[in-house]
């Protein structure tokens, strides 16, 4: 076992971890954290992505203990001032959801994309989410909602 | 679930070395893209050093015209970082290419290297670059040229106690490089093909080539004798003709007849056109 700490969406974090643990059941199992899935386990399809230091890294290939002194995101982080992140909200209005599964990871993706990225164009948004496997929308509408949210984001600033 | 094992995280390389040096059959994780699926099939490690972390291999230096490169930085990093593009495009290219964006935050150069799988993008780039692997133990360091590190297909020649620090790689200035490669799609597919060429002309003379084919032999390699014959040569259909001729044939007589190869052979040879012709 190890103690590891580290900040969770803005919180700080410690828990207990075993050695062959990975990061996406610690944040499961321990943490409660069930929108990060696990869809394949071995990198091939995305559910399972979260923001280490807001670059997007697989839980499922990450051991828990890599998470020490790191900073964490999951899709919780977007919602957490109580109020739907405008990539949230583009997502709904672009039907970017259908069965959900995906979406965690996708919004993830999408806001790691738009911290580096203000302004991206169609093929830096295919590039940001080409990780990430979507059975049900056909990814039209998910690139979609990407490129009305950062307009949005854009007319924040 | 995992298979049980007990892990360390090595917060310098003289701790790693020491773990490496006092722990029973230990086995090093870097960003796991490998390792971990490994695992996760059931292989069995009892003893996992986590090097990713280590500063020392977190670092790029010049010196003396070579670029070393740390082994545990990400494809993410090489395929961005300013020296690399400046001084070794075929590579920046290969990590920009490997898996999806959060493979190549997570998978580092070394664990590429050490994986050693015929298919590895980073492979045929280094080659071209002359790669060489600074490996060290506790009481040990030796710099051994890629060519002789890798003996066979997944194979290596480094040793369970042995750390792989760093890669160092010729700069090439005034080429035409890249990396071409093919897949079954652009993300999360392995290279069924990978070229790295770095190509010098000079008044219609090639002047200098390096090729280095991946995925098509039981390990990437460099057709030595096709550069040979093109250093020096007039830059003509017949000679760009000829050097491909040689290079199938080479592949044929590594690997003998493959049912692969009524598709890679064809293939190969559109991209050496290319890459040839400029
Ligand atoms: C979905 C998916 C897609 C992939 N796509 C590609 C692709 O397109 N192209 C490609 O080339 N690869 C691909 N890979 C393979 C993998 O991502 C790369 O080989 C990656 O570079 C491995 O690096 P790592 O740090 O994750 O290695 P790890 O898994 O940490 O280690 C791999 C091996 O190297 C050893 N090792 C690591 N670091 C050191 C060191 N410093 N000294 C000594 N030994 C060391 C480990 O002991 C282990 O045996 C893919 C993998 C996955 C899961
Ligand atoms: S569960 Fe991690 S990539 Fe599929
Ligand atoms: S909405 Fe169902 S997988 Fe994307």
């Amino acid at each position: 076992m190890k103690t590891i700490s580290f900040v969770l969406n803005g919180k700080k974090t410690s828990i207990e971890v075993d050695d062959n643990e990975t990061l996406l059941g610690a944040l499961r199992e321990r943490l409660g954290i069930t929108s990060v899935k696990e869809g394949c386990g071995i990198g091939e399809c995305g559910t399972c992505t979260v923001l280490v230091d807001d670059e997007p890294h697989y839980s499922c290939l990450t051991l828990a203990s890599k998470a020490n002194g790191r900073d964490i995101k999951t899709v919780e982080y977007l919602s957490s001032s109580g109020v739907l992140h405008p990539l949230q909200e583009a997502f709904i209005k672009s039907g970017a959801v259908q069965c959900g599964y995906c979406t965690p990871g996708m919004l993830l993706c999408a806001y790691s994309l738009l911290l580096k990225n203000a302004d991206p164009d169609a093929r830096d948004i295919k590039e940001a989410i080409s990780g990430n496997l979507c059975r049900c929308t056909g990814y039209i509408q998910i690139e979609e909602a990407i490129k009305n949210a950062a307009e949005i984001c854009k007319c924040d600033r | 679930m995992l298979p049980k094992f007990a892990s360390v995280i090595a917060k310098t390389r003289e701790e790693a070395l020491s773990w490496l040096s006092s722990l029973e059959n230990p086995r090093i994780i870097a960003g796991g893209t490998d390792l971990m699926v490994r695992m996760r099939a059931g292989k069995q490690y009892s003893r996992v050093i986590d090097v990713a972390g280590v500063p020392e291999l977190l670092t790029m230096t010049e010196t003396d015209g070579r670029l070393s490169v740390g082994s545990a930085m990400t494809h993410a990093r090489l395929s961005t970082s300013e020296p690399i593009i400046r001084n070794a495009r075929s590579l920046a290219m290969a990590c920009g290419l490997v898996g999806s964006p959060q493979i190549r935050n997570m998978g580092t150069i070394g664990g590429n290297l050490a994986n050693a799988s015929p298919a590895a993008d980073s492979i045929p780039p280094l080659l071209i670059h002359d790669a060489v692997l600074v490996l060290e133990s506790k009481e040990t360091r030796r710099r051994v040229p890629l060519e002789e590190v890798i003996v066979a297909p997944y194979v290596t020649s480094i040793d369970r106690k042995e750390l792989l620090g760093s890669v160092e790689i010729n700069p090439l200035r005034g080429y035409r490089e890249g990396y071409r490669r093919v897949a079954k799609r652009a993300t999360w597919a392995i290279s069924r093909l990978g070229v790295a060429f770095a190509i010098r002309e000079d008044k219609g003379r090639f002047t200098d080539v390096k090729l280095a084919i991946g995925s098509c032999t039981p390990m990437p390699f460099r057709p030595k004798k096709v550069e040979d014959l093109l250093k020096g040569a007039e830059k003509n259909e017949a000679i760009i003709t000829e050097a491909i001729r040689m290079a199938l044939e080479e592949i044929k007589l590594i690997s003998g007849i493959r049912p692969s190869y009524a598709y890679k052979l064809p293939v190969l040879k559109g991209i050496l056109e290319e890459v040839l012709r400029g």
